[in-house]
């Protein structure tokens, strides 16, 4: 068990969890194992990476501009690259310390508080920092990232000093807003949905959350203190304005990354290529089948629709914004995923080609059955078995080369802003969702994308969710991972090929071989929510 | 059947980086460094450095030349950059451009809007770089490196050009209007003294990201960087490739000549270096005594370690081609691209090297002691080496090798040992023995070269 989390936190945090399932976004858990990330170039004995030290990012801003979201979002990536990273909501330390049902003082962050909110505050704080220097000090943490408003000059000085004394570098990133109309985006999506506000009208209750916050937080200093080292974000991302007093790699890495991140709410979807002619054969990149046409008609016609009741839905609630949700639609440069795009095209959405979303390579296995690769490169299969998101066979791709191949990949589905479909070949989809939704990187492998379901990614500013849409009427032999997907990864040995798709009519988690199963995992269209409890919390 | 004809092909937008900026502040610098990067990665890159089709209607002119109330300079000025752009525009028509960067001081809104429009209108991307500097120090070394440097003073009196050039920044100062809110629905960088304070405005596609990613980390501060193989090891000298084994006796004597090697090179006073190894034995060992003789920090990085050559570690290049003919052949054919069984590619190691190269732009002084596979790409990155040749590059054990970044190029210059060792270069489609690189190739030492 994690020591650095009290029995009292756990207690008081509806939102933590020690252990979530591959549907559920796993980037509040805490790594077990201490297997690479998917997209980790190499390790070190101490577990830190690049050379750069010991780091606390610290957020700054008022509530509702969008500084949960940007530590969430940096968390992924830099685990994603085997930074070892957590993240330190001070919220939720608060609400472990004040007792459930009671607010919190009303002069709670004025700067001329009562003695006995100081001494709250002081508490609050110290808890929190107190197990940051324990996760960098004594379980290997790299990066913490500490998530609170820090409204105050002399606060953020104060904290670099002390960060500074246990030799840990400091980097603000303050996420700065004059933009009303995020703003208020902001507080609609993620602070408005609690109970208090249930009969409100939307923008009612906007209104009253602001004013709440700006009595609440009278004072707010934006960062002008150039003997620290801070990244300001203008407007999502508008402007970034970069004070660079000693940054190291990493650093300057994040920059990279928050110029391609902004706090727009768009959703992914990940739909798998049609059947195609020659499905053996990697090199033939063959055309569609007749099953493949009659795939992407249906795939197409179920997400429109879907699209379509969601749209109304929304309508009915009273919401706006469903006009600014275009779709545009990527797929690799392979013949199959392409034309799996038609109707898309044909309905008049913007199509866009990317050769690195081309699939795992197979190398010499490819058109081999698993016998004969078994035959052939019996001590190859041994060590895949070891190792499988690792293990390249013979002049192959392993699922760590596609991971960093597609790193561009994933830096501009960040930075795009409209919802977006992906159709690809399972393996890509696989390494994709394994960075939306944290997966370990040995899961990877053996995440399954049926055919008759389109995954939905529903991005919520602490967590990504994950739902499956099912396609209906489609002929059962092309729902499971298909024949055309070579066996790679090879399943264990004792596995009847192919198995049963994870999201099977039935809705019953895979009979695949119990060893191979990650634990915890779900019926597929079970969908878990965590409550969201935002409204009390002005941070 | 031909793939189906809708949905766009190009991964990347096209982009023309313009540099913007007082003369002596580094722009020509960033210009080709930003090139020799994005060609490294594999993303054709060209610099259109408007200075030099300025040189050929005029090539030596004096400071009055860039007089903004001097019609005919300022005629001839804009000539240049109308026969720049044009050029670039015909570069990007050819379909092989993806990235260009005009070099030239483009002080004026006027000039920016310009740019800014043709570009537009030919549907390439126009992103600024701006370079500010106010640190007089700075731009003073600036100065003394391009009056030995710039075409324009080839042969002249040093002290004369350097007053000539003071003049002609006076010249620009006069007219120069920085980037401000005016032009804030351009995409923009702005280097503010060196990168210590930096604006990042409206960056709409990744490439542009990845671009301002390389730039932040690049300095233009004067400095060297060493590079050396390990002495030569056990494994060097039965032939065997990878491993990790101990340094031979002859390795450990440069090892020990490494410190005065290294002082020979010249080491400007009071400079601080910092030495970095793989975590391998053999390159550890070879620093060893410098670190000792002259208390230089040192890390060791795993990024530096030796490619992979994985089902091959620790076979002589005779058992490879004995045991894995094909892949032996497949190798010499696409020696980049080739990649070992359960091992690396030397594409693998440059993806690797990436962080190194960051982190190499961010610091000042370095002796790298690394292996040869690692040591080409990192050569290849400094003296832009294309693909097709790195691979092959002799770089042959105990010498040194100092690069020297100058504003229109790198310097290099060898220093050789003078301790004896094997060969470990092999030439294309020869047979599976090390061999010693052909003379006519071969660098004299302490040569010199732009």
């Amino acid at each position: 068990m994690d020591t650095l989390l009290t029995a009292e936190i756990v207690a008081n945090s509806p939102r933590f969890r020690r252990k979530s399932s591959i549907f559920v976004d796993a980037i509040h858990d805490l790594p077990e194992k201490a297997d690479l990330a998917p997209a980790q170039l190499y390790s070190t004995e101490s577990g830190r990476l690049f050379h750069s030290g010991r780091i606390v990012i610290i957020t700054v801003g008022l509530p509702a501009r969008g500084k949960t979201h940007i530590s969430v979002a940096l968390a992924r990536y830099l685990r994603w690259l085997g930074v070892k990273t957590r993240i330190f909501h001070l919220g939720d330390y608060r609400r472990a310390t004040i007792p459930f049902g009671e607010d919190m003082p009303d002069d709670y962050f004025y700067v001329n508080a009562t003695a006995k909110s100081v001494l709250l505050r002081q508490k609050i704080v110290r808890k929190c920092r107190e197990d940051i220097y324990h996760f960098l000090n004594h379980e290997n943490g790299q990066i913490a990232i500490y998530d609170a408003v820090n409204p105050l000059a002399s606060g953020r000085r104060s904290l670099a000093k002390e960060f500074a004394k246990h030799d840990i570098e400091t980097l603000f990133i303050e996420s700065w807003c004059d933009d009303e109309r995020i703003i208020e985006e902001n507080v609609r999506r993620v602070k408005i949905s609690s109970p208090d506000y249930v009969s409100w009208k939307s923008e009612d209750a906007v209104k009253h959350y602001l004013n709440r916050i700006y009595s609440r937080i009278p004072q707010f200093q934006t960062m002008e203190e150039k003997d620290l080292n801070y990244i300001k974000m203008i407007n999502a991302g508008e402007r970034l304005i970069v004070n660079n007093r000693s940054f190291g790699y990493l650093s300057n890495r994040i920059v990279f990354y928050l110029l391609n991140l902004h706090i727009k709410s768009r959703r992914t979807y990940f739909a798998r290529a049609g059947v195609s002619l020659d499905a053996d054969s990697y090199k033939a990149d063959a055309s569609l089948s007749e099953q493949g046409e009659d795939y992407a008609k249906k795939m197409t016609a179920r997400l429109l629709a879907h699209r379509e009741e969601e749209k109304q839905a929304m309508i009915e609630r009273g919401e706006t914004g469903y006009e600014s949700r275009p779709l545009k639609v990527w797929t690799s440069t392979r013949r199959r995923t392409v034309e799996t795009a038609k109707y898309f095209h044909e309905n008049g959405y913007k199509i866009r080609q990317r050769s690195q979303l081309s699939q795992l390579h197979p190398g010499v296995c490819e058109k081999m059955s698993e016998d004969r690769i078994r035959e052939e490169f019996g001590d190859e299969v041994a060590k895949h078995e070891l190792d499988p998101y690792h293990h390249r066979y013979p002049r192959a791709e392993s699922y760590h080369d596609l991971a960093v191949r597609l790193e561009p990949i994933i830096l501009e589905l960040e930075r795009e802003q409209t919802d977006l479909l992906i159709i690809a070949h399972e393996s890509v989809l696989r390494v994709l969702y394994g960075y939306l939704m944290a997966c370990n990187a040995a899961d990877i492998p053996f995440l399954e994308f049926p055919r008759d379901e389109i995954i939905e990614i529903v991005p919520e500013s602490y967590q990504n969710e994950a739902q499956r849409i099912h396609i209906p009427d489609l002929p059962e032999e092309i729902i499971p991972a298909s024949p055309e997907d070579l066996k790679i990864p090879v399943p264990p040995s004792g596995v009847v090929s192919p198995t049963q798709g994870l999201g099977s009519p039935e809705g019953q988690a895979t009979p695949q071989s119990g060893h191979r199963t990650p634990s915890g995992i779900r019926t597929p269209r079970e969908r878990e929510r965590i409550s969201q409890q935002h409204v009390e919390d002005v941070v | 059947m031909p793939i189906a004809n809708f949905g766009t092909q190009s991964d990347d937008s096209k982009i023309c980086v313009v540099m913007v900026g007082l003369p002596a502040r580094g722009k020509s610098l960033i210009a080709g460094k930003a090139m020799r990067y994005l060609g490294w990665v594999g993303i054709p890159a060209r610099v259109f450095n408007v200075g030099s089709y300025r040189r050929f209607s005029t090539p030596q002119p004096q400071a009055g030349f860039f007089d903004p109330h001097n019609e005919e300079g300022e005629r001839m000025r804009r000539a240049a950059a109308e026969a720049a752009m044009s050029d670039m525009l015909q570069w990007f028509n050819t379909g092989k451009g993806v990235v260009a960067i005009l070099d030239a001081t483009n002080s004026t809104k006027d000039r920016r809007r310009w740019i800014y429009e043709k570009c537009t209108e030919a549907g390439i991307e126009a992103l600024f770089v701006e370079s500010i500097c106010d640190d007089e120090d700075l731009i003073m070394t600036n100065i003394k490196e391009v009056k030995t440097t710039s075409p324009d003073y080839k042969g002249q009196d040093p002290e004369v050009a350097a007053l000539d050039f003071r003049n002609r920044i006076r010249n620009y100062e006069k007219v120069y209007e920085t980037i401000d809110d005016d032009e804030k629905s351009y995409t923009y960088v702005k280097l503010i003294n060196v990168g210590s304070t930096v604006i990042i405005n409206q960056i709409k596609d990744y490439l542009s990201s990845r671009l301002v990613y390389y730039i932040q980390n690049i300095h233009i501060k004067p400095r060297s960087i060493w590079l050396s193989r390990h002495g030569e090891s056990e494994f060097n000298l039965t032939g065997r490739i990878g491993g990790d084994s101990n340094i031979s006796e002859r390795g450990e004597a440069y090892a020990r000549a490494l410190p005065e090697l290294m002082r020979k090179s010249g080491i400007p006073d009071n400079t601080k270096i910092v030495i970095w190894t793989s975590t391998l034995r053999r390159t550890i060992q070879s620093a060893r005594h410098l670190k000792a003789e002259t208390g230089y920090e040192t890390l060791e990085w795993k990024a530096l370690d030796e490619l992979d050559s994985g089902v091959c570690d620790g076979l002589t290049y005779e058992q490879i081609a004995e045991k894995y003919p094909e892949d032996f052949a497949a190798r010499d054919e696409d020696k980049y691209n080739y990649r070992y069984r359960g091992g690396e590619s030397y594409r693998d190691v440059v993806i690797r090297l990436e962080p190194i190269i960051m982190e190499l732009e961010r610091s000042e002084n370095v002796i790298i002691v690394t292996h040869q596979a690692v040591l080409r790409c990192i050569y290849a990155y400094f003296m832009n080496v294309p693909q097709e040749q790195s691979p092959w590059m002799e770089v042959p054990l105990h010498t040194l090798i100092k690069l020297t970044p100058r504003a229109y190029g790198t310097e290099e210059q060898r220093f050789k040992a003078d301790i004896p060792a094997v060969s470990t270069w092999r030439g294309k489609g020869t047979s599976a023995k090390h061999q010693e690189f052909p003379a006519e190739g071969k660098k004299e030492d302490t040569e010199t070269k732009n």
